[in-house]
């Protein structure tokens, strides 16, 4: 059988219904093993996993129970402050059977919701006011910058430290990179598959999708030889390109485009060409300039919360600092001032070194740059407090709302800005019309206002969808929406996630150690439990067909493990002995099950159509009923159709449950003309009157039918298409034509004429 | 079988120009002609004197005279008096088809001779003709109480009919009820139904049944079998009747899924509807809180003109806005109203009211409504003024949406028993806009008001009245007497092909499943089933009918057939004659429009009348190809325009593009056949069409039957 013929343009019903054919035939798998080899390996299979199952299947529950060892000498639940981790952490662990959850997890459970319930006794917790002392304060954000400064120094030299690493790996990839490309043009086979190899390394996805699919596409023959050498040189070369740019951004952080050239040995115009590709596809973005030209870094998943936050103060402070100047009345000292000049330089300078780290470990900046906005948001409260302006009372207003200062200052800036442009003019020379100033500032005073309530009310009860806040604040839905996109966009909200399908807004918040603890390990314990059961339930009964499934459950306790690894509290691995002594027999019972799935490609034999003479159709029809509670099917069969009987009328094509079979426009006038008479007296007697005037009036022959522009009553030529025929005859039944009809069914009882019927292509006349 | 029949020629008071002495001699010799007799005025009493006297002498009567459409209600009339009815005449047309455009010439004698020998072989064949009779209920059922429904109730029960009003809703008088005010008489809708309603209540003849629901109907005209649930009757009950009156009046959009007006969200705004029912409820105040009103704005067009909800202007809002707005300045003159328009129209005296409300102060904004929103406890609009160019926010205390009317629920379910035809836009449609709009294509459905389309009160009266009439014309007050034209089926012919069901204009015959089949391995046997007093007579099924089952009674496949041999006569190698197939309506008209004014054109045609184009198959054009003719043409109606309800030119068309393509096959030029549409007043149009067939029968010469190559194709190497 031509195996490329039987996935064209086969109507979705017939394809599933070959496809169960084909299966049940045994024609599915192309490659055959024997099956004394088979079970050969199967054996060989379990007695190498058995002996590593236990230990393996029984570390989670050995781990839980140091896990919850710790949390309770800590007694460090307390310091979670973040209302919905331990929610999450509780329904992770309640997503798991009540049977199959250990002692340990039950007990974990349990103090979480006493957590959880204490929490919500003592209610939200108000924010604390604090003096505004603006040089206490300043004094304080001088000391945390420098907190700040020396944890970041750390992660740089990290950041270093590995960019050492990696420019070492990068050496052999690179030198691999401009092999392969010499060799692409002699054999673009053997390339590819070097290719492949060096993708497992490089771990970019688009490249390995790309490669499996064009292997995928030669090994079918859907591409030749030519086109695979083609799109090897082309698109496979520039996906690995892109996959090597991506890997430097990883490994040795943000650079610019020469830099890379560099590093890759590339000229700059190709590694230009990849990079605004990368652009569009989202995978990098601008993050800095560097003597005027523009540095590159990878777009990460998220924005650490600690990088937003500092932005945030970065941007309040700006704004207590325009305050302070515009304000007459010189509220604050020259030393005051140079003191907050100075921190604004140092945290911009700061915001800069976090960006260019991109992502680094947030739970040791958690307290210093939570302490931090705090003192600049008191700072930017007081400037506001002691400026003067007519419109101050709706500032105070907000003020006492406890409004985000972010917005306040926008606000400002309007109020105070607007009534210049109304009196004054624009540089422009343009004026402001008084109206339109009074509209844009109700509008704007009333959007203000709204959001404001908005972020009071997240801070005060945690996140919330735009419902909530649309039930609890009582502005339209809609317009909540639209508040939260802007307040998203402007970085003072984040997705904290989903609850009935709504998405849920919450203030920037940077998880703290035990936070990060809680939520990895609670969220592994389902995947574990799901992971274990399959494990045991494959091994009972070892296949072939399972070995697959096997590795990949395999491989959820494989990243556990990794995960696991990274969880600290108070700055120790938890249960570090217990994941060391594991590790290597969970990595080998993956090594193993993976090396027989390698030897065992197929478990199919192979067989030909011609060989399923012996299958009995209609048991297989019954089979598949019994499978899919259905059968698309009556039957399979051929409709054939005798012109001499034909009315033309229709009937067949009105009747057919399927469409499947319809009257063309087209007059055989040519098999009319030559009719016989026994054919013609059996007609009804118009319909032989018409045929016996045409057969009168000829004075040449006919050759061919005659194909009409438009549906003529009474005239067609029926066509079946047998794609869409079930074979339910009731087109046969339907039929007025004379004596049994112009239609018959012949049925195909015999598999290869059923397979052959599938697939054939074009419908049949 | 074939019978002799008396022919009277007219000379239409010696005018006529033909040789009638000639035409005499050779009739006389036809073997079919029993008698002939020239008469000068038969349309006159002495004329008819001599009709009846044929008639009765010999039975079979042809009338070569001036065009049927004149003379034959003259003698129908004068045979009536004599209590005849359908006698056996068949009428040929000397005068406007022949001496009027015509010269005397040998030619225009033969096509007399011809066309007259045509008409003899017809009538030969001629059944008598037998009466039909049928009893039916003299009961009505009307589906909805509203104004429509309740005018028709009271007509037909003051002619003598039973009649059962079904209302879906618990009360009679449909949406007037809520009306404070209707235009242009100013009266409330309470006033205006007030007496229909104590009519309806006080008369017995008259079966008010409320909170029913119509599920479906059987049946034909004289034996429709209503099917309804009523609240509460788990049952479902059964109404025999003879006629069926769709009034189910319309249904108000409500825009809640148009989210710039908030309605539904906000209870301030309202439909006008609702305003309408506030107003006549006698309470103004706001939904929300009960507030007073002191200003209103009213949006049009909400819904109407626009592509996803009504594509059509609903035409009543605009007057229905006024009337309101004047009512709310009765009933409160500081109340501000502000009606925001795309266009305002207002038909027939409504304009009157239109110009008071501007007199009155109403504020006229052309322009659309942006959006509303609530802020606090007030309503805020927010609209655009295309006049001005500019934005305007207004807060009033209620919004009034002047939302779309639609067609009521129910009219397509009931549509698939009852079978009458829907537009578009969901209305029935109506039989023909112009002449026939209370009848549906469905006999003895009648729709009426606002089911049909939007409709003011002044209409949906009308129309009920006339429906009442209509109903009376076709119930004739409970027992139909009738000698009926229209198609009859040979059951052992049929053989089920549902062609005829398939293509009939009017929907008549229906397919009837046979017993057995319930074996898969028997067939599904069909069998069609037409009722005479239902059909139009216009013979596409008999063109269809493969086993000439179905024939028209007064035109069967060998009537016409003889008729065209009859009137090819003279045709012949060279003699080239074109024969004109034209229906009975607006090529006839046309026709004799031409011969009215003495147009002129070739002697060499022979026209012969047919009810509906669709009457003519390819067989009918191959046959007459067979007996001479060198080119054959049909004139019908123009596209859209067939009288048959719309499909009959339509078949004919399908006839003549199929007999060309086999011409062209069999060795003939397809040229000889074509056809000709024309409207019913276009005499130049019909004139250029058959003078190009004529021109075609001389250019293109003999026929391959003249030639005696037909038939020969075996012969000939293609």
């Amino acid at each position: 059988m031509n195996g490329r013929h039987k996935t064209q343009s086969l109507p979705p019903k017939r394809q599933r219904m070959l496809e169960m054919i084909l299966a049940l035939g045994g024609l599915k798998e192309a490659e055959a093993i024997p099956p004394g080899k088979v079970s050969e390996a199967l054996e060989q299979l379990r007695r190498e996993l058995v002996p590593l199952l236990e230990p393996v299947l029984s570390f989670p529950d050995q781990y839980y129970t140091e896990f919850l060892d710790v949390i309770e000498r800590t007694a460090i639940l307390d310091q979670v402050t973040d209302e919905s981790i331990v929610r999450d952490a509780i329904s992770s662990i309640e997503s798991v059977a009540l049977d199959d959850r250990s002692e340990d997890v039950g007990r974990l459970l349990s103090l979480l919701q006493s957590a959880l319930s204490e929490s919500v006794h003592e209610g939200p917790t108000s924010p604390t006011e604090r003096a505004p002392n603006i040089v206490g304060a300043l004094q304080e954000i001088a000391v945390l910058v420098d907190e700040i400064a020396g944890a970041v120094s750390n992660f740089e030299e990290a950041a270093r430290h590995t960019a050492q690493e990696a420019a070492a790996s990068l050496g052999s990839l690179v030198s691999s990179f401009e092999e392969i490309r010499s060799v692409v043009d002699e054999s673009a086979a053997s390339a590819l598959e070097r290719i492949a190899k060096l993708g497992t390394s490089l771990r970019y996805g688009p490249l390995m999708r790309a490669v499996a699919q064009i292997r995928r596409a030669h090994a079918d023959g859907r591409i030749d030889d030519a086109r695979l050498s083609q799109l090897v040189s082309q698109n496979i070369v520039h996906e690995l390109i892109r996959g090597l740019i991506l890997f430097v951004l990883r490994q040795i952080g943000p650079q610019t485009v020469v830099r890379i050239a560099e590093l890759l040995h590339l000229p700059p115009a190709e590694v230009q060409g990849a990079i605004v590709s990368m652009i569009d596809r989202a995978e990098v973005e601008i993050v800095a300039v560097e003597d005027s030209s523009p540095v590159f870094s990878r777009v990460l998943p998220r924005t650490p919360a600690s990088t937003v936050i500092l932005k945030q103060a970065v941007q309040q402070l700006r704004g207590a600092v325009k305050l302070f100047d515009d304000d007459t009345r010189q509220m604050i000292d020259d030393d005051t001032r140079q003191m907050i000049d100075d921190s604004l330089q140092r945290m911009t300078a700061l915001l800069e070194r976090l960006q260019l780290l991109g992502e680094f470990d947030e739970s040791v900046l958690s307290e210093s740059v939570t302490r931090l906005r705090e003192l600049v948001s008191s700072v930017l409260e007081s400037a506001l407090k002691q400026a003067s302006s007519q419109n101050m009372e709706d500032l105070q207003l907000l003020i006492a709302a406890g409004l985000e200062a972010f917005a306040r200052f926008r606000l400002k800036i309007a109020l105070e800005k607007g009534p210049s442009l109304v009196t004054g003019t624009n540089v422009y020379g343009e004026r402001l019309d008084p109206q339109v100033y009074e509209r844009l500032m109700d509008t704007y005073l009333e959007n203000e206002l709204e959001r404001g309530t908005i972020l009071v009310l997240i801070r005060k009860l945690g996140a919330m969808t735009a419902a909530d806040l649309a039930q609890r604040t009582g502005i339209p839905q809609d317009r909540v929406f639209r508040h939260l996109l802007q307040m998203k966009r402007a970085e003072l909200l984040t997705i904290a996630g989903e609850r009935d399908g709504y998405v849920l807004y919450d203030v920037p918040h940077v998880p703290s150690e035990v936070e990060i603890a809680l939520g990895t390990v609670c969220g592994l314990i389902p995947e574990l439990e799901r992971a274990s059961h399959e494990v045991k339930q494959i091994v009972d009964n070892l296949r072939a067909e399972d070995i697959g499934r096997l590795a990949s459950a395999l491989d959820v306790f494989s990243r556990a493990c990794d995960h696991l690894k990274k969880v600290t509290i108070g700055g120790t691995v938890v249960g570090e002995s217990i994941l060391t002594a594991v590790e290597p027999k969970v990595r080998s019972a993956v090594g193993i099950t993976l090396r027989t799935r390698a030897k065992l490609p197929t478990t199919r034999p192979k067989v030909t159509v011609d060989e399923l003479d012996a299958v009995d159709v209609p048991s297989v029809l019954d089979e598949y009923k019994s499978m899919m509670g259905y059968a698309p099917l009556v039957g399979f069969g051929t409709v054939n159709w005798d012109q001499s009987k034909c009315l033309g009328c229709k009937s067949c094509e009105i009747a057919c449950p399927e469409d499947a079979i319809y009257l063309r426009p087209v007059f055989d006038i040519d098999k009319v003309i030559v009719m016989s008479e026994e054919q013609l007296a059996r007609l009804p007697v118009q319909r032989a009157l018409f045929y016996q005037l045409i057969r009168k009036l000829a004075a040449t022959r006919p050759s061919e039918p005659i194909t009409l522009q438009n549906d003529i009553p009474g005239i067609g030529h029926v066509q079946v298409d047998l794609h869409l025929c079930i074979g339910c005859r009731t087109c046969v039944r339907r039929c007025p034509g004379p004596e049994d009809g112009a239609l018959e069914l012949e049925l195909k009882w015999t598999l290869p004429e059923v397979v052959r019927q599938l697939t054939a292509l074009s419908p049949t006349e | 079988m074939a019978e002799k029949s008396a022919v009277l020629l007219c000379t239409c008071g010696g005018q006529l120009n033909l040789d009638y002495e000639a035409l005499v001699d050779r009739l006389g010799e036809m073997e079919l002609a029993g008698h002939v007799e020239v008469h000068d005025l038969v349309c006159q009493p002495d004329g008819l004197d001599v009709v009846k006297r044929l008639l009765a002498e010999h039975g079979r009567l042809v009338i070569a005279a001036c065009t049927s459409q004149k003379l034959k209600p003259r003698v129908d009339m004068a045979l009536q008096h004599d209590g005849v009815t359908a006698p056996l005449i068949t009428y040929v047309n000397i005068r406007e088809q022949l001496a009027w455009v015509h010269k005397p010439s040998p030619e225009a004698t033969e096509k007399a001779l011809d066309t007259v020998h045509g008409a003899i072989s017809l009538s030969a064949l001629a059944e008598p003709p037998s009466v039909v009779c049928k009893d039916l209920p003299r009961h009505v059922t009307i589906i909805g109480a509203g104004i429509a429904g309740l005018e028709c109730a009271v007509n037909l029960s003051r002619l003598g009919y039973s009649v059962a009003l079904l209302e879906r809703s618990d009360e009679v008088g449909g949406h007037l009820r809520r009306l404070p005010v209707i235009a242009p008489t100013g009266r409330s809708g309470p006033e205006v139904l007030g007496p229909r309603i104590d009519a309806v209540m006080s008369s017995d003849r008259i079966d008010v049944m409320l909170g029913v629901d119509v599920k479906f109907v059987e049946g034909e005209v004289g034996s429709f079998k209503v099917h309804y649930t009523a609240d509460g009757s788990q049952e479902d009950g059964v109404i025999e009747t003879s006629a069926v009156v769709l009034a189910m009046g319309f249904k108000e959009f409500k825009p809640t899924m148009m989210d710039e007006y908030g309605y539904g969200r906000n209870p301030d705004v309202i439909t006008q509807y609702e305003l309408s029912t506030m107003l006549s409820e006698g309470r103004l105040e706001r939904p929300s809180d009960g507030g007073s009103v002191k200003e209103v704005v009213m949006v049009q067009c909400v819904g109407s003109r626009s592509e996803q909800f009504k594509r059509d202007c609903s035409k009543l809002c605009c007057t229905f806005a006024i009337d309101n707005a004047l009512e709310l300045l009765e009933r409160d003159p500081a109340i501000r109203v502000h009606i925001v328009y795309m266009d305002i129209r207002v038909p027939f005296e409504n304009e009157a009211v239109y110009r008071e409300s501007r007199e009155k102060g109403v504020d006229y904004i052309r322009g659309r409504v942006c959006s509303v929103w609530q802020s606090g406890n007030n309503t805020y609009l927010r609209l655009y003024d295309s006049l001005m160019d500019q934005y305007f926010q207004l807060s009033p205390d209620l919004v009034v949406l002047s939302s779309a009317l639609l067609p009521p629920d129910g009219v397509e379910e009931l549509a698939e028993t009852l079978g009458y035809a829907v537009e578009y836009d969901g209305h029935v449609k109506e039989l023909y806009g112009k002449l026939r709009r209370v009848e549906t294509r469905r006999r003895g459905v009648f729709a009426i008001g606002a089911v049909t389309g939007p409709q003011f009160v002044s209409e949906a009266i009308t129309d009920a009245q006339a429906a009442a009439l209509l109903v009376h014309a076709e119930l004739q007050g409970g027992r139909i007497e009738t000698v009926p034209r229209g198609a009859v089926l040979d059951l052992d012919s049929c053989v089920g092909c549902s062609l005829c069901a398939q293509h009939c204009p009017r929907g008549v015959p229906l397919m009837i499943e046979q017993d057995g089949g319930a074996d898969e391995t028997e067939k599904i046997q069909f069998k069609a089933a037409i009722d005479i007093l239902n059909c139009h007579a216009c013979g596409v099924c008999q063109s269809l009918c493969p086993s000439g089952a179905t024939e028209l009674n007064f035109l069967t496949n060998e009537q016409l057939w003889a008729q065209t041999k009859g009137a090819l006569s003279h045709a012949g190698r060279d003699r080239p004659v074109t024969l004109c197939f034209y229906c009975e309506e607006c090529a006839a008209s046309t026709i004799d429009i031409a011969g009215t004014l003495h147009m002129e054109y070739p002697a060499s045609t022979r026209l012969i009348p047919v009810p509906c184009a669709g009457r003519v198959s390819a067989i009918d054009i191959l046959r007459a190809f067979e007996y001479g003719a060198a080119t054959v043409m049909i004139a019908s109606c123009e596209k859209n325009r067939c009288h048959m309800g719309g499909t009959g030119n339509e078949i004919a068309q399908a006839q003549v593009d199929v007999t060309k393509e086999i011409l062209s096959a069999i060795g003939w030029d397809s040229r000889r056949v074509e056809m000709y549409r024309m409207f019913s007043a276009e005499p130049e149009r019909f004139r250029s069409a058959i003078a190009e067939m004529v021109e075609r029968a001389h250019d293109l010469g003999p026929t391959p039957v003249h030639l005696g190559t037909a038939g020969q194709w075996k012969e000939v190497v293609s």
